[in-house]
């Protein structure tokens, strides 16, 4: 069972990923996420909105309100100079963990 | 047309932050679900079911509500640990304590009753029956501040649990006291003091403060969920 600390982890980093190619609002963000992971990692609103609130509190993610081509408000969230400098050790972090657990996998199967 | 608007701002009516950000949090989240819900009806959906659909998306709105408060505050620990404990638990502590102290001035005479051990057991029936009062406002002030079930319940019960402190001082103390004077100590008339004043001060008190804490929880709870059903 993955625990909590991983699947933050995990979110954040899905989070950060995404919103480096540019700014998306919290539905568009959870769909692009659940898209481009094919359905693996898919965000409720429930665990979308605390998760982008702490975040912005980090100072890692800055959310403005704009009005889109249909006239609708939605509040667009950016990454921040210290998030993009957060994405990369984050990535770093991640990319160890898979290499560790694939190398455990290896000897598994050896 | 749904009125995503007022359903978030019924559900999350207890979000305890100012009230422009508060506005903005209903905006934003009525503005997502108002996306899926469309978005569902774009699929085909039956407009019932793109509803049910779109609800699921939010189990439990009284958490919803906990974790945007503690994410929106960004407090300390130790900070959310005194809105959300101390500050609920010491006002119930107080108020109860005054309510005590004003009845006995007033002359209330406690119920006594007797056991066969050594001693008698005092009840202030007036205060124990206000005490469910007070444990739901603990509990309520604690949950406004953003507390999880478990530390609703505590602030609820604090004076019991500020009691049992006490008490659980007060003997060793009172041991170590008579050892010293040159008293002899009866283990047993001990045991019985801590079992009578348990039973008095701290179990039938506990008791009558967690039932207002668990109101308070169940209303809550039954909230969420009848709102559920209204919109379903």
């Amino acid at each position: 069972m993955i625990g909590p600390g991983i699947k933050r982890g995990t979110a954040e980093l899905a989070v950060l990923s995404v919103l480096e190619d540019g700014p998306l609002h919290g539905y568009e963000l959870a769909r692009r996420i659940e898209r481009q992971t094919k359905g693996a990692l898919r965000f409720t609103l429930a665990a979308l909105y605390p998760m982008l609130y702490r975040m912005e509190q980090r100072r890692w993610i800055r959310g403005s309100w704009e009005t889109g081509s249909n006239g609708r408000r939605r509040r667009c969230y950016r990454l921040t100079a210290e998030g993009k400098k957060k994405l990369s050790p984050i990535r770093q972090e991640w990319a160890e963990l898979f290499h560790a657990l694939r190398q455990l996998g290896k000897v598994a199967n050896a | 047309m749904r009125d995503w608007q007022e359903l978030v701002r019924q559900r999350l009516d207890g979000l305890a932050l100012d009230s422009t950000e508060r506005e903005a949090v209903y905006d934003e989240l009525a503005a997502h679900l108002e996306e899926a819900y469309e978005n569902l009806l774009v699929e085909g959906l039956p407009e019932k079911e793109a509803v049910q659909r779109t609800l699921t998306q939010i189990a439990d709105w009284h958490d919803l509500q906990r974790q945007i408060f503690l994410a929106r505050r960004g407090g300390q620990p130790m900070q959310k640990r005194i809105q959300q404990l101390w500050i609920p638990g010491f006002l119930t502590l107080t108020l109860s304590m005054m309510f005590l102290i004003a009845l006995q001035k007033h002359g209330f005479q406690p119920r006594i009753v007797f056991w066969s051990g050594p001693g008698t057991i005092l009840f202030y029936v007036p205060w124990l029956m206000s005490l469910p009062l007070f444990g739901a406002l603990g509990a309520y002030l604690s949950s406004r501040a953003g507390g999880a079930r478990g530390t609703v319940l505590l602030a609820s019960i604090f004076p019991v649990l500020a009691l049992t402190a006490a008490f659980l001082l007060m003997f060793p103390i009172g041991l170590i006291i008579k050892r010293i004077i040159g008293r002899q100590v009866d283990f047993s008339m001990v045991a019985t003091a801590i079992l009578r004043d348990g039973i008095g001060w701290i179990l039938v008190p506990g008791a009558a403060l967690l039932v207002g804490g668990l109101l308070v929880n169940l209303l809550f709870s039954r909230r969420s969920s009848s709102q559920d059903t209204a919109i379903g």
